[in-house]
């Protein structure tokens, strides 16, 4: 009886977060989770079918992997809230559906006061009213300490990787940690992983120059950090040997930072006094921070119609000409072509090979 | 017997090719129309190319292709050295003019701007989803006023009192100037107008946030177009160099290139006589259906790309 209630939960893709949503709906909340099925150009035909022209990018992406969702059985939809139009894009996507004449519950994060501690019970018992709170947060902390090794062996893979000297044996081991990681049971699979990957990587020989090219990747939450988004921008530059950093994750902007960008925000007031959204005072104190680490050079990733990020724009300019250093901004649609990108990155590399040669 | 490097530049409205000497003297160059076609356009600028180049006294040993189909032509001519438009251009132009700061580079399709300190590109720009106040613009409005895009120059130095015309987006600009057409005013201040709003829409977006500094060099198929040259000049408030091989910059940075980079592979010209073919294979491994696309020498696949995962690998 209880079996046939349990809720089939989905959260749209999002990077390679998916594995710790559904860690955390199937051991936390014990309901079953609906992996949305990988983006591909069909994901995004389907949400640029359905969505108003001048949205961005992301919610055609979030919009398409929802309707692969439904189609995969989900019967529960979670959508987050957000400090860009984002918030409202649950609304939006819930309409969309319905008119649609889909069938499903629809959890907004949007409809709840994510300020109030009370507020994340009411969530909670939403999923599943006969959840076991021990169990729930401890095992809720195991999916965040998921969420947080994911976002340390991201960063160190694109660091390393452009520099592998044992024929793809990096790639091969974060691709088991990333398979680890979704198919985890248990704290002990998911410290297993993380310890494995981590042995991988150290035993890994590289093949690394005294001052390799260093690049920055900074940008819209959603477009800088999924490679299918970004057209797997760092993957790219990694692979024409550069080490490419990101600060941005959701470990740097949740856990660690939600609600302390105070301290970022008094670093870059010379620069900027408010905030100009959901992520802006991060990336223009990162880029600066790159700019002042000698990095040789800043990429800037928005989907189009981004206005937060063509917010930051400016400042960035500002940081090019007092630190000269360069950066590359790049705006994505729902394109499928990478060739534009690719001139534009190869032009940049060959720019910022040559000027460290010169400088 | 000397040895010479070809570079071509196959872009989206024209296809360049010169042959340059190790002094980078040229020793042949053309200039035709891609029209849609780039592999007929390469096979007929390598034909044309051929019958200005002294064989006895040189041989090609090294071949630099760029432009927006430098992947597919590279495959066809063998070639040692593929770089991106930006490079070579770079490259070309500060091979000329050591002391450049600054290139504009307006194209059919895309426009950049390059900023040079000491001889190496320290910055670029590039128009990103929207190719506004690019040579395709200017063709299309010379179109509708009856005239050769060659003429547009002549047209423009006539004019004394531009009109003005919106400059932030190639449709705008174009609904502004049919207004304007039916307003009644000159044909010679419209074509000024236009003129200076392919300066100005330039400067506003690729150039936004760049500072530009003297000497610049301005290149690409829309330099040969002395109204817009004009309308640089007098918005910038400085000299704008115009080289009189500015258009074949592109193909003259390939070559460069290719001579710099280790790689020598001789170059005949027998490819004029082969068949050459594309074909598109979409792979069916999964639901993003990657567009393969398969180059054929007469019957032997000589290159393939576009696909994005090993499933595809078996697809051709």
């Amino acid at each position: 009886m209880a079996e046939a209630k349990t809720r089939s939960i989905s959260f749209p893709r999002y990077a390679e977060y998916n594995c710790a949503f559904r860690y955390i709906v199937e051991q936390a909340l014990d309901c079953r989770y609906v992996m949305p099925p990988a983006l591909t150009r069909r994901t995004m035909e389907l949400g640029t079918r359905y969505s108003p022209d001048f949205v961005c990018t992301p919610f055609k992406t979030i919009l398409g992997s929802m309707i692969e969702s439904l189609e995969a059985g989900a019967d529960t939809l979670l959508m987050t809230h957000g400090l860009c139009r984002l918030g409202y894009y649950g609304e939006l996507a819930e309409q969309i559906l319905r008119d649609l004449g889909y069938q499903f519950d629809f959890i907004n994060l949007s409809d709840y006061d994510m300020d109030k501690k009370k507020e994340y019970i009411r969530i909670v018992r939403r999923f599943n009213p006969r959840v076991n709170p021990a169990r729930f947060l401890a095992e809720f902390m195991v999916g965040l300490k998921m969420v947080e090794y994911l976002d340390e062996l991201t960063a160190q893979y694109y660091q390393n990787c452009g520099f592998d000297a044992m024929d793809g044996a990096y790639r091969r081991a974060w691709q088991d940690f990333l398979t680890a990681m979704y198919t985890a049971h248990s704290r002990a699979d998911v410290e297993n992983g993380y310890r494995t990957a981590r042995r991988a990587f150290q035993s890994t020989r590289l093949d690394k120059p005294k001052r390799p090219l260093r690049v920055g990747i900074v940008g819209e939450f959603y477009t800088a950090m999924d490679a299918f988004s970004n057209l797997e921008v760092e993957q790219k530059l990694a692979d024409m040997r550069v080490e490419v950093h990101r600060w941005m994750n959701v470990t740097n902007q949740f856990l660690r930072y939600g609600s302390g960008q105070k301290n970022l925000r008094v670093k870059i007031r010379d620069l900027c006094r408010y905030d100009m959204g959901p992520t802006s005072t991060a990336n223009i104190w990162y880029a600066r921070e790159c700019a002042e680490r000698g990095f040789d050079g800043i990429v800037h990733v928005k989907s189009a119609a981004c206005t937060p990020e063509i917010d930051v724009m400016p400042v960035l300019q500002n940081i090019s000409a007092d630190y000269k250093i360069p950066v590359l901004y790049l705006t994505y649609d729902a394109q499928t072509s990478d060739v534009g990108l690719m001139t534009r990155l190869e032009a940049f590399y060959d720019m910022i090979h040559m000027r460290k040669k010169v400088f | 017997m000397e040895h010479a490097y070809l570079g071509v530049d196959v872009g989206s409205i024209s296809t360049k090719g010169v042959i340059i000497d190790k002094q980078n003297h040229l020793l042949a160059s053309q200039y035709i129309w891609t029209q849609g076609n780039p592999i007929g356009a390469v096979k007929e600028l390598v034909g044309l190319l051929e019958g200005q180049f002294d064989k006895g006294a040189h041989q090609i040993v090294a071949t630099g292709v760029t432009g927006s189909a430098r992947k597919l032509v590279g495959a066809i001519l063998g070639a040692t050295m593929v770089k991106n438009e930006i490079t070579a251009h770079a490259v070309g132009t500060t091979t000329f003019y050591p002391d450049v700061r600054t290139i504009l580079e307006i194209g059919g399709q895309d426009s950049k701007i390059i900023l040079v300190e000491n001889g190496v590109a320290v910055d670029y720009a590039m128009n990103t989803l929207c190719a506004a106040g690019t040579g395709a613009f200017l063709s299309s409005q010379a179109k509708r006023l009856g005239i050769e895009v060659e003429e547009i120059g002549d047209y423009a130095l006539r004019s004394t009192h531009p009109t003005q015309i919106a400059a932030r987006c190639t449709v705008f600009a174009e609904s502004d100037l049919v207004h304007k057409i039916q307003m009644g005013h000159p044909r010679e201040d419209i074509i000024a107008g236009v003129c200076n709003a392919v300066a100005a829409n330039y400067l506003n977006n690729v150039g936004k946030g760049k500072k530009i500094v003297s000497p610049v060099v301005f290149q690409g198929g829309v330099s040969k177009n002395k109204g817009v040259v004009a309308a640089f000049e007098r918005t910038l408030g400085c000299e704008v160099i115009v080289d009189p091989n500015g258009h074949l910059m592109g193909a003259i940075g390939a070559a460069i290139l290719a001579r710099r980079g280790g790689a020598r592979q001789a170059f005949d010209f027998d490819l004029v006589d082969m068949d050459f073919r594309t074909r598109e294979a979409s792979c069916g491994g999964c639901s993003n259906h990657c567009e393969i696309i398969c180059v054929y020498r007469g019957d032997q696949l000589i290159d393939s790309w576009g696909n994005r995962c090993e499933r595809g690998a078996g697809a051709h």
